[in-house]
């Protein structure tokens, strides 16, 4: 197979700038290194490797971050701002008594960071560096969100970690806007973090807590069957059906195949979301990524429930392509996501995919 | 690690190429790299990776070796899940060391000076403090349920004067307080000490009826503030010899794992730069009670092949007529080595300041001994005099050490203006008395004269000036240029003393809260997200390998 990987390797390279080649790669490879044949993984090892960066209380860029840490759970939460909204009332203390806005909406989009439930942190470079950008560039308030990882803790505690997320940035009097004084919140996540936003989404639409939006960005998802996407582009750019096998045993309950409904939600086990007020999503499917047959399966799956769905489908992107701000990928779906949470109101067609292929 | 500087989201020109995506930089990073080829790609950087755009070729295609040696079998990256790795940030040089360790695996027995195998069975006995020094522990439950003010985190410059932001959550109580405190400040920093004097009793006021970390925090540096104002700071002269501030010092090391972490890291640093040594010499800037040594000594008894023989020169403060504390300490740990068959050399060097220390004094065996050279919380005390670190630095490169190993706090509370100086402390202290509180042990003693030690640090940082601000602790990334400058490389601590240490804290931390982390080939432990306190280690640049 050595003569196939070359064509692989090569191809994939000609497909992505170079700087994002080497970073995918280097995650590619360090992870393979961590995840062990018996399914046990070298935590120390990953959180030595990853890279972390502190929080800005010190605005860089027209960005200003914080850390809440919870104190029972410890797990971290970092909020991102535009430093044009703070309110500095004397030097050095900023006080979180006031809301976002009185006047004007400022989203609060709720960001479940990617690793396929099991790698980096709210605290990981490439997520701080992905949130800064989404502010800057969507106009948004990010609350990037930390949860327990697998295999240590499996389905359902990042589920669960999500809904507590919620339910805590709802109840926050800082991140409230507009002139009726709400928490508007849309849902957000990279690859597992897409699965934790639709999660949580059923459960805040069964529990009556208002959602204003989902957006997945390349999702986890999975199921038994092998699917053509998966078949046609194993090991081709950067993911292989062993590594997404790998992560799915390590995250469902041990004994549990990928039909699971937390792995596939539209599957023979799936649950019907018909009639329910659930929130529309914008999803972003990378055209090399070979989990796409379950995404679009998913798409498929909200419109088969009558929900609203716009589909982002990036023919050329890989997965990852928007950690680097180095190709057209990144820019469409900065600009995707700004009209998502930033809505016209004239523009309330429901969904009819947009097929964007830059 | 270095964050962007001014990226900017100009939208990309619309230009296309025939051939695949367009490679549409935002800015003109391509040109500049390809002007400015040693630079770091930026993009990269941000994210924690430092590759030349001109080697990026060459780390791609290591990158894809790689992949080729590891894609047979699961071999391959089982033996890298066990080595020991360095400095992820180093792209380059961390792929070619899973190269070479894939392509030759058997080396790592042969040559043990790689220490390229992860022991991590390694014998976590082999740590500190009780086995020397018994004392009776007492252990209690309790729930922490005090309410503060979450502060916010740090930010990070190389030598910048840091404007930290001060969080006030109306959700929590001590509002109040935090104003009144930045408000006094600010008021000092404005030179108006009737507004401050005014400012510093209502704190006062305000401290003491606050529960908790932010409580204790607060009083100490109102009191701090209160002495500033007043011109009241006198160095504390310490008649006993300094041994105050060491019993203090102790009380810290038991109360919570900072300086267990300190030395933990330390002593891992010089045993892998010992391990073919058959004699080693080990200066310690501040010996205190010489916590750090039991576990080292044990360490080198449990090595295979026997331990080799272990001198330590331990410098402390000048000795008062009564005592020779020093002297003691020394017979204590000859009696720990005699009990581990180790053979043990000790001697107490006194000395006003470190750079008073000449290299003769120390009667280096360069011929026979392998040289260590160590300082937890001593290098920034030199800071309060100019020419003292350097004349240090020159003293130490003359006995040429194979190893130094440093520890220091990671804040930076030695800038110029006053205000900054006290927002920084007031974010590092709150942080490390949040930290001691959340222990789930109930107010000992311990815990008491911790807080006492820190308070001690704060009053210094606060009140003092000149010669007499001796806490001018300053970041990792303030140190690295320090040491470059005069002449140190750094020596990266890897993944084995990160595990380590890691696995250290859960048996002794009593918190949740605490948190070890790798910085560019150094180590920092930190209270949530944090750091606190960095290990790093050195040794003098160019020059090739010393003998060991």
């Amino acid at each position: 197979m050595a003569g196939g990987n070359e064509v692989n390797l090569n191809e994939c390279k000609r497909i992505v700038p170079l700087n994002t080649w080497v970073l995918i790669s280097n995650f590619k490879l360090a992870y393979k290194v961590l995840r062990r044949p018996d399914g046990s993984f070298n935590r120390y090892l990953a959180e030595f490797l990853d890279r972390k960066v502190p929080a800005n209380t010190f605005p860089l860029d027209g960005v200003f971050s914080f850390d809440h840490v919870d104190s029972t759970t410890n797990l971290l939460t970092r909020i991102y701002q535009p430093a044009s909204l703070l309110d500095l009332t004397r030097h050095g203390t900023l006080q979180l008594t006031k809301p976002l806005s009185t006047t004007e909406i400022v989203p609060v989009l709720i960001f479940f960071h990617g690793g396929s439930f099991t790698h980096s942190s709210a605290n990981s470079a490439i997520y701080d560096t992905f949130c800064r950008r989404l502010v800057t560039i969507c106009g948004v308030v990010v609350v990037s969100v930390d949860y327990r990882r697998s295999p240590e803790h499996r389905y359902p505690c990042a589920y669960d970690d999500g809904w507590n997320a919620l339910k805590w940035v709802k109840t926050r009097v800082w991140l409230q806007s507009g002139k009726d004084s709400n928490v508007y919140v849309y849902l957000a996540g990279d690859s597992s973090g897409g699965n934790i936003a639709h999660n949580v989404a059923v459960r805040a639409t069964k529990e009556g807590v208002k959602v204003l939006g989902n957006i997945l960005l390349h999702p986890m998802f999975g199921g038994q069957e092998r699917t053509e996407s998966e078949k046609s582009l194993d090991g081709k750019y950067f993911v292989t059906i062993q590594d997404r096998d790998w992560y799915w045993r390590a995250y469902l309950p041990e004994g549990e195949d990928r039909d699971h409904p937390a792995c596939n939600p539209f599957g023979p086990r799936g649950q019907s979301l018909k009639g329910v007020n659930f929130p529309k999503s914008l999803v972003v499917v990378a055209g090399l990524d070979l989990v796409q047959d379950w995404q679009l399966a998913y798409v498929d799956g909200l419109k088969k429930n009558g929900l609203e769905v716009n589909l982002l489908y990036l023919k050329q992107a890989t997965i990852g392509f928007y950690f680097l701000p180095n190709n057209d990928h990144f820019h469409c779906l900065m600009e995707e996501l700004k009209k998502f949470v930033h809505p016209i109101e004239d523009s309330q067609s429901k969904s009819s995919p947009l097929l964007l292929t830059p | 690690m270095k964050r962007g500087h001014g990226e900017t989201w100009d939208p990309p020109p619309a230009s296309r190429s025939g051939e695949g995506p367009s490679m549409a930089d935002k800015k003109k990073v391509a040109d500049d790299n390809n002007n400015n080829n040693n630079m770091d790609d930026e993009l990269l950087a941000v994210l924690g990776y430092k590759v030349r755009s001109s080697e990026m070729a060459e780390v791609a295609r290591k990158l894809e070796q790689l992949e080729m040696v590891l894609s047979n079998d699961d071999v391959g990256s089982t033996v890298l899940n066990d080595t020991v790795h360095y400095n992820p940030s180093d792209l380059s040089t961390w792929v070619e060391s899973m190269l070479s360790e894939l392509n030759n695996p058997a080396s790592s027995d042969l040559d043990p000076t790689r220490s390229c195998v992860d022991r991590s069975e390694y014998d976590l006995r082999a740590i500190p403090g009780r086995s020397a020094f018994p004392k009776e522990e007492e252990v209690f439950d309790e729930e922490a349920s005090s309410k503060r003010i979450r502060l916010g985190s740090w930010c990070e410059s190389a030598g910048e004067s840091t404007r930290s932001v001060v969080l006030v959550d109306s959700q929590e109580t001590g509002v109040r307080l935090v104003h009144a405190l930045v408000a006094c400040a600010e008021a000092i920093q404005q030179e108006n000490l009737n507004l401050a004097d005014a400012l510093v009793k209502r704190v006062g006021t305000l401290a003491a009826a606050q529960a908790g970390a932010m409580g204790k925090v607060a009083t100490y540096f109102a009191q701090a503030l209160a002495r500033r104002i007043y011109r009241d700071y006198t160095a504390e002269t310490d008649v006993s010899g300094g041994s105050f501030e060491e019993v203090l010092q102790m009380h810290f090391y038991d109360s919570c794992p900072y300086l267990k972490f300190a030395h933990f890291t330390a002593n891992q640093a010089i045993l892998e730069a010992v391990a073919t040594a058959r004699r080693v010499h080990v200066i310690d800037l501040g010996l205190n009670q010489g916590m750090q040594w039991p576990a080292l000594m044990q360490a080198l008894a449990l090595r295979p092949g026997g331990p080799p023989s272990f001198r330590l020169t331990g410098i402390g403060p000048p000795q008062t007529e009564n005592s020779d504390s020093l002297q003691q300490l020394g017979w204590k740990l000859a009696q720990f080595a005699q009990n581990m068959g180790v053979e043990f050399e000790f001697k107490g060097l006194a000395a006003e300041s470190l750079s008073d220390l000449e290299p003769e004094m120390f009667e280096t065996r360069p011929e026979s001994e392998t040289l260590v050279v160590n300082s937890v919380f001593e290098l920034h005390r030199l800071l309060a005099r100019s020419g003292s670190i350097e004349k240090l630095f020159n003293t130490v490169k003359a006995i040429k050490p194979s190893i130094i190993t440093v520890v220091e706090q990671e804040a930076n509370h030695n800038g110029i203006v006053f205000l900054d100086r006290f927002n920084e402390a007031l974010h590092y202290y709150s942080s490390l008395f949040d930290s001691l509180e959340d222990s789930y042990s109930l107010p000992s003693q311990d815990r008491v004269m911790s807080e006492v030690y820190l308070g001690r640090h704060i009053l210094n940082v606060v009140a003092a000036e000149g010669s007499d601000r001796v806490e001018r602790h300053e970041t990792v990334a303030q140190w690295r240029i320090r040491m470059k400058s005069a002449g140190f490389d750094p020596v990266h601590l890897g993944s084995s003393a990160f595990k380590q240490a890691s696995m250290l804290l859960s048996l002794y931390a009593t918190g949740d809260g605490y948190r070890v982390e790798e910085n560019d080939g150094c180590l920092m432990i930190g209270w949530q997200t944090r750091p606190l306190i960095t290990t790093s280690a050195w040794k003098l640049a160019g020059g090739g390998e010393s003998r060991r």
